[in-house]
């Protein structure tokens, strides 16, 4: 029946939204601005250190999927390896603080480079595959970073399973913070906040504009963007590392606020969380994986306590795909435009 | 000893090959990657646990290949049938949350703990081989894996179920035209891969440690075999099975720290050259 080389119509990619002029640009920014600025008063707004906690984690986790989200929209390419940007930039960070003995913003902007760059290597290995041999190979590259990093020989460097300190020299700053001010959720709240608004209209931008016009026309129909002109290697390459980047992003945030990495922000159950964070928030829009990584932060604290979380996260991921195939975001999406149709007749 | 790591290394490649061929069936039909196929061999390692202690566990052999058909006939019809339509991404990712709730169930079960299966009576021992000692029920295993791959191929050469299999398998929809009932098939394809995923748990419980880790574990290295050998092809996934099984257990002996990157390294090497798998069908 079907082989892997064969593209399989993806359902999961949303309603075709592309084309930017200056109005709609301008309306995208003043609600980056007013949900930049609505966020940064979260903090006052949220009184405990535990939510603020949870919230932030949920903004790092909704980082990543928005980088697998952007994937599966633009392209129909549903990734289990984008925790090897994550992770990786957030080992590189680690690695440079404590054994370069840098700066944390140096490291910091180290890892993203690191993170980027394992984007583009794993990038040119696996663009070229679709549907099932694109998981497939994301997953195997992936894991074997995995492998790599808690294997003995790996030692000195990742310090295998028992993870690495994030070491910073008392009086270094990041961000005009000092180290212990970054480990404060609240108090390091709007930098993640901001980064994760700036992501979010970095993707939306390039999907909009002919970038993500031409990644369309190749998720639709491949062969057909070839003939007529287009080379279709590089923009699913550029796609995949702009997707890498953000989860890097994420990876270094992480890293800053947890001040550890261990080999977990690598395995393989991360990665699925994230993407089951992602389907189940929504892969059709922006706003879906985000929606979806807060959501599952907040079920994680949730249910943990039974010891159940497995089970119900299957049940929700079984449960969307089967009858909700938009996720959290789809429902209200359908919702809305329901409400808009009665409203006009 | 040289010769008992091969042997070793065979070992685990039949239960490799069993697992695989299972999985390779119901992506030759369905188009399905099923991600709940290592927790459908971690549930038939269970089972044995539990009728071996309790019957024999020769019995587990048969109940655990038996009640992993059932859960197989509850996949087909309850999600695979249903979602025919969907990518097949999409049906890949609801077997991905069909196993993680089967995986929390057995271990709501059983408990978190590692459990222990001794061999069956008899073969608690070493069997000699070409003047090796070697654990007899290793031997089972491998012979095993030999009938199956042998009664496999030769079922679906020789019958007509297995004549209607790889027909519907190549292209479902003329084998369909032609009057073979595409339903019927699938759902004994389903049920027999399932049970496969049954008996290679069962036939592993008294081999490793039966613990709630031994799904996911095994799953990546199925699916990798399972890609290697050419997605649904049969063959290439025993033969891909049993090496991937040899080499890995050779390569932990030799070079220990770069064996666990040789599944990977064989997958991606493998893509790039044959996008289509080893003894896949070009597209």
């Amino acid at each position: 029946m079907s082989t892997l080389a064969v593209a399989e119509p993806e359902v999961v990619a949303g309603p075709s939204k592309t084309g930017l002029h200056r109005r709609l640009v301008l309306r995208g920014l003043a609600i980056a601005v007013v949900a930049a600025v609505a966020g940064l008063a979260v903090p006052y707004v949220v009184p405990d250190r535990y939510t603020m906690g949870l919230l932030l984690d949920g903004v790092i986790l909704a980082l990543l999927a928005l980088g697998i989200g952007f994937l599966a929209r633009h392209l129909g390419l549903i990734s289990l390896g984008h925790t090897a940007f994550f992770g990786g930039a957030a080992y590189a960070l680690a690695i440079a603080t404590q054994q370069w003995g840098w700066g944390p913003l140096p490291a910091a902007l180290f890892g993203l480079a690191v993170g980027t760059g394992l984007a583009v290597l794993m990038g040119l290995l696996v663009v070229r595959a679709s549907g099932m041999g694109f998981l497939m190979l994301t997953l195997a590259l992936g894991q074997a970073l995995y492998q790599f990093c808690v294997q003995t020989v790996a030692r000195p460097w990742t310090g295998a399973y028992d993870g690495l300190q994030v070491h910073v020299e008392p009086g270094q700053a990041v961000f005009g913070m000092p180290m212990d001010d970054v480990m404060n959720a609240a108090l390091f709240w709007p930098v993640v906040w901001i980064a994760l608004v700036a992501a979010a209209v970095v993707l939306w931008l390039l999907g909009r504009a002919r970038f993500g016009i031409v990644l369309e026309g190749i998720r639709e129909n491949e062969e057909r963007m070839r003939f007529s002109g287009f080379g279709t290697f590089r923009p699913r390459l550029a796609a995949f590392v702009v997707s890498g980047a953000v989860a890097a992003l994420g990876g270094v945030l992480f890293a800053l606020n947890a001040a550890y990495v261990s080999p977990d922000v690598l395995g393989f159950l991360k990665a699925g969380d994230s993407l089951i964070a992602a389907i189940v928030g929504g892969l059709g829009s922006l706003a879906g994986p985000v929606v979806g990584a807060l959501a599952y932060v907040w079920a994680q604290a949730e249910f943990n306590s039974s010891g159940n979380l497995q089970l119900y996260t299957g049940v929700a991921l079984v449960v969307v795909l089967v009858f909700l195939p938009g996720g959290i975001t789809g429902v209200f999406g359908k919702l809305r435009r329901r409400f808009w149709r009665r409203g006009g007749k | 000893m040289n010769f008992a790591q091969l042997l070793n290394g065979i070992a685990f490649g039949s239960l490799l090959m069993i697992l695989s061929s299972g999985l390779a069936m119901i992506y030759g039909l369905r188009g399905v990657t099923n991600f709940s196929h290592g927790a459908l061999y971690m549930a038939g390692a269970y089972l044995a646990y539990s009728v071996s202690a309790n019957f024999s566990f020769w019995l587990a052999l048969v109940v655990a290949p038996a009640v992993l058909a059932v859960l197989g006939a509850v996949l087909e019809l309850v999600f695979f049938r249903r979602l025919q339509h969907r990518s097949h991404i999409e049906v890949g990712l609801v077997t991905f949350g069909v196993a993680m709730v089967l995986e929390r169930v057995i271990v709501l079960i059983w408990g978190e703990r590692t459990l222990a299966v001794a061999p069956p009576a008899g073969l608690g021992g070493t069997t000699s081989v070409f003047g090796v000692d070697y654990p007899s029920y290793r031997l089972l295993i491998i012979g095993f894996a030999v009938v199956l791959a042998v009664g496999l191929t030769w079922w679906l050469r020789a019958s007509r179920l297995g004549l209607h299999i790889r027909a519907a398998s190549r292209d479902g929809q003329t084998a369909q035209i032609l009057g073979i009932n595409a339903d019927r098939v699938s759902l004994v394809v389903v049920c027999l891969g399932a049970a496969l995923a049954g008996l290679a748990g069962a036939l592993a419980a008294p081999y490793v440690s039966v613990d709630p880790g031994m799904g996911v574990a095994i799953l990546i290295n199925v699916l990798i075999v399972v890609v290697i050998g050419g997605a649904g092809s049969i063959a290439g996934a025993m033969t891909a099975g049993m090496a991937l099984g040899v080499v890995q257990t050779l390569g932990a002996v030799w070079l220990p720290s770069v064996a666990v990157l040789v599944p990977y390294a064989a997958l991606v090497a493998v893509l790039l050259w044959r996008p289509a798998g080893l003894f896949g069908r070009q597209a």
